[in-house]
Order: structure tokens, then C-alpha cells, then sequence
């Protein structure tokens, strides 16, 4: 019984298992952890290179799907977790700000680039790159480019326009260029 | 199209999101024009850039922190339905009511029941043990027609627990050690039926048995307990076996052991 019930939830798209759990099957919210978990780490890492930080931002949008399941009504789910864990994001980084965490956030950032140097040059120059954007185009930028969101579930998820956000992707990929390549 | 507007397109271009049109205008565009050549080596550098970022994991703390906060969840989810169900405050007097029905009729069954029992518990052991007893002869008995000799050799073994076997098995024993194919169950047979020598049926195979069993490991054990037992009418049959070209040397040394002890 049990087994076929994981094959079945299994089968199903990220919209129906996030119903399923709404509508209190608990179950089917492990497959959308074992779906999710690493991408939203990654996207976390991305912005900020603590693992320990990055651990824990994801474990609370996964807390917060839970205690807030009932408030999705369907819907694109990718859309719906990214928004949650930019607000775990946000607030994480107001009270980095807060509590001036953010200079070692910044610390860790460097130096974890200044070791990478060499062993991957073209991955540390990224960095560097990245390093030079603001936390909104940096974003911007992770979600597009490494996560692989088109431009209209980015605006979905950021509360902006398709045309606004591909056009600030652009500016974005324009000036990391600049610096991406005067490093290399 | 200006070289602004193919610049404005490089990144769309890359990841091939426009027509199949303005997708042949710029390739065209790029091969004659090395400024906008340029620009498209450079995106497209940075953009393998970002394909070469290596995947993070993170660690198994996650995993673990993440299904325990799950199962927490699952057992709040339990309590709530139970308290769902509890505003029942009437007392369920009618099931109250079954319940100690239930349990006097319980305990008056279980008095009655150890009152009968112990007088009946004796004999039904006895009968029982009686019974087990037919049903391992009857295994026996079915066992030792097997094909396989190891079956054979486990069923003549069955009668190590018969203190006093019925008259059958005895029967089925000395029919094994005269004809049986295989040489170790013939063995077996008469090590079984050396430990009933008080019977004339097993004294009188083993007399029989002497003179016509050639094997020697066999014809010494019916040697060894035909001495054991004392068994004067041996001495003839022995004294036979010396005679005998075939029987080996070995053979001979014990039947004359044999019949100095029984004499």
C-alpha cells in the first residue's frame, strides 16, 4: 500500500504533490523536499557562500511550506517556493545587516574566491564578477543564469513584468562582461 | 539591422529564443561583422562561465533537520484530529454498560473453563503424548520407503525415540538391514535395532543376518552385538564366517574375539 502510494506521488508534478500536502497528505511533502533541497541551496549559495547560513535558509523555506501549506491555491509551485525563499532571504539579510554579520558574510566571500583561484580561474573571475553586482542584480542574475528560470516566472516571483526583468537581465549580463573579461 | 540592435539580441540569440528568421539574420550578421563577433565570443564565454558552476550539496544535517520537522508536523496533524473527535461529553453509558458485560463474561468463562481443564489436563497430555508417538511411527514407517537413503537413514533414526516400538517398525528396521540398497542404511538399521536386545524378532534377524550379509563393516557390528547379548546360537554361523575364503582377516580376528567371549 505504502509503496504504491510513493509511486504514485512519485508521478506527480510539483503542483499536485504541493495540493496534496495543502490538503494535509504530509507524505508527499518529502518528494517535494527531495525535488527542491539542493536548488534552493544552490540558489542561497549563490548569493551568499556560507554553508552553514545557506543550510539553514533552506531548512526554514521548508518550515514555512509547511506551516503555510494551506495558503497555496495551485499555481506555478517553482514561482510559489522561490517567492518564500526570497523572503527567508531578505530577512536573513536584514538582520545580517543588523547585526553587521554582514562584513563576515562579505569576509567569507573573498576568501573562499582568493582559494579558488587555482584550481578553477574562470569560476573565481565569475565570482569576482559577481561580487561587483548588487544583492537585487546578483538575484537577478543566479535565477536566470544558474537556476534557469525564463524571465516571466522571474517576474512572477520578484513582482515585476516579463519585458522589465529581461531587460535588467541584459544590463546585468552587459556589465558583468566588462568586468568578467577586463579580469581574465 | 545596426550593429546596436544585434548587440541588444547576442543574449536571446545564444539561447536561441527568436524566429528561425532573425535567428539566420544575426548568424549571417556575426559571420561578416567582427565587432558584433566580438560581443558574442564574450557572452558566450561568460555564459559557459555560469554553466561550469559546480552543483553545492549540503550537507546530511539538512536532510535529517528537514524529516525530523517533518514528522513533528505529522504527529501535530494526529493530536488535532484526535481532539476533533473529543467534544463528546455525554457519558457513553451504553457502551459503558457492553464493556463490563463483556468483561464478567470473560472472567465467568475463564473460571468455568480452569475448573473443567484441570481435571481433563492429565488425561489429554497423556492422550496427546500417545498420540505424537503413532503419528512419529507412522512418519517413520512412511519415510523409510524413500528413495533418498539420507531420508532412509533419518527415519531409521526416528526409532532412537520409541522405548517400546510397535512390532511394525521393528519389522521395517530388519527388512532395512537385510535388503536395504545402500550400505549405510543397512548400518544404520542394525545400529537402531542393537538397542532392542531383549527382542526375539531383532535376535533372530541378526543371527539370519550374519550369514548372509557380506559387507564387513556390517557383519562386524552384528558380530559386536551378537556377542554383547550372548548369543549361543551365533557360535554356528561364526564359526562359518572363518571358514569362508572371502571373509577378510579383519573379520575373522573379531568373530574369534567373538566366540571366545560368548563361550
Amino acid at each position: 500500500m505504502l509503496n504504491n502510494q510513493q509511486l504514485e506521488l512519485k508521478k506527480l508534478t510539483d503542483e499536485e504533490l504541493m495540493l496534496d500536502v495543502s490538503r494535509g497528505n504530509l507524505d508527499a511533502m518529502a518528494h517535494i523536499f527531495e525535488r527542491y533541497n539542493k536548488r534552493l541551496y544552490n540558489f542561497y549559495f549563490q548569493m551568499i557562500r556560507d554553508k552553514a547560513i545557506c543550510e539553514d535558509m533552506t531548512q526554514t523555506v521548508f518550515y514555512k511550506v509547511i506551516r503555510y501549506r494551506t495558503s497555496y491555491k495551485g499555481g506555478q509551485f517553482v514561482s510559489w517556493i522561490f517567492k518564500i525563499a526570497r523572503n527567508v532571504f531578505s530577512d536573513q539579510y536584514q538582520k545580517s545587516k543588523k547585526t553587521s554579520n554582514n562584513e563576515n558574510l562579505e569576509r567569507v566571500v573573498s576568501t573562499s574566491t582568493e582559494n579558488k583561484i587555482d584550481r578553477n580561474d574562470d569560476l573565481a573571475h565569475l565570482q569576482n564578477a559577481l561580487n561587483t553586482l548588487s544583492i537585487e542584480e546578483r538575484e537577478l542574475i543566479v535565477l536566470n543564469r544558474i537556476q534557469g528560470i525564463k524571465y516571466a516566472k522571474i517576474a512572477d516571483i520578484v513582482g515585476s513584468s516579463e519585458g522589465a526583468v529581461k531587460v535588467k537581465v541584459h544590463r546585468i549580463i552587459k556589465k558583468l562582461k566588462t568586468v568578467y573579461l577586463e579580469t581574465i | 539591422m545596426d550593429c546596436k540592435h544585434i548587440e541588444h539580441q547576442i543574449v536571446d540569440y545564444i539561447d536561441r529564443q527568436l524566429s528561425a528568421e532573425d535567428m539566420l539574420i544575426i548568424e549571417q550578421h556575426i559571420a561578416s561583422c567582427r565587432h558584433c563577433k566580438a560581443v558574442y565570443d564574450d557572452t558566450k564565454a561568460l555564459f559557459s562561465a555560469f554553466e561550469n558552476v559546480p552543483e553545492a550539496s549540503p550537507s546530511d544535517d539538512l536532510r535529517t533537520g528537514f524529516y525530523n520537522l517533518l514528522e513533528e508536523e505529522k504527529q501535530l496533524l494526529n493530536v488535532k484530529v484526535v481532539s476533533l473527535s473529543k467534544p463528546d461529553k455525554t457519558v457513553p453509558w451504553k457502551q459503558a454498560f457492553q464493556v463490563a458485560a463483556s468483561i464478567v463474561l470473560l472472567l465467568g468463562g475463564y473460571f468455568l473453563g480452569s475448573y473443567n481443564s484441570e481435571q481433563t489436563a492429565h488425561q489429554e497430555i497423556s492422550e496427546l503424548q500417545q498420540e505424537t508417538m503413532k503419528l512419529r511411527e507412522g512418519m517413520m514407517l512412511a519415510m523409510i520407503e524413500n528413495q533418498s537413503p539420507s531420508k532412509r537413514i533419518q527415519a531409521v533414526n526416528f526409532t532412537e525415540s520409541f522405548a517400546k516400538p510397535d512390532i511394525k517398525i521393528l519389522e521395517a528396521l530388519i527388512e532395512r538391514m537385510q535388503y536395504d540398497g545402500n550400505m549405510n542404511v543397512r548400518l544404520a538399521a542394525a545400529e537402531a535395532l542393537s538397542e532392542f536386545p531383549k527382542s526375539t524378532l531383532v535376535k533372530e534377524a541378526f543371527i539370519e543376518a550374519l550369514s548372509t550379509q557380506k559387507d564387513p563393516s556390517l557383519q562386524i557390528a552384528i558380530i559386536q552385538f551378537l556377542v554383547k547379548i550372548q548369543e549361543k546360537r551365533a557360535i554356528a554361523p561364526m564359526q562359518q564366517l572363518l571358514e569362508h575364503e572371502d571373509t577378510p582377516d579383519f573379520v575373522k580376528a573379531q568373530v574369534n574375539s567373538g566366540i571366545s567371549e560368548i563361550i
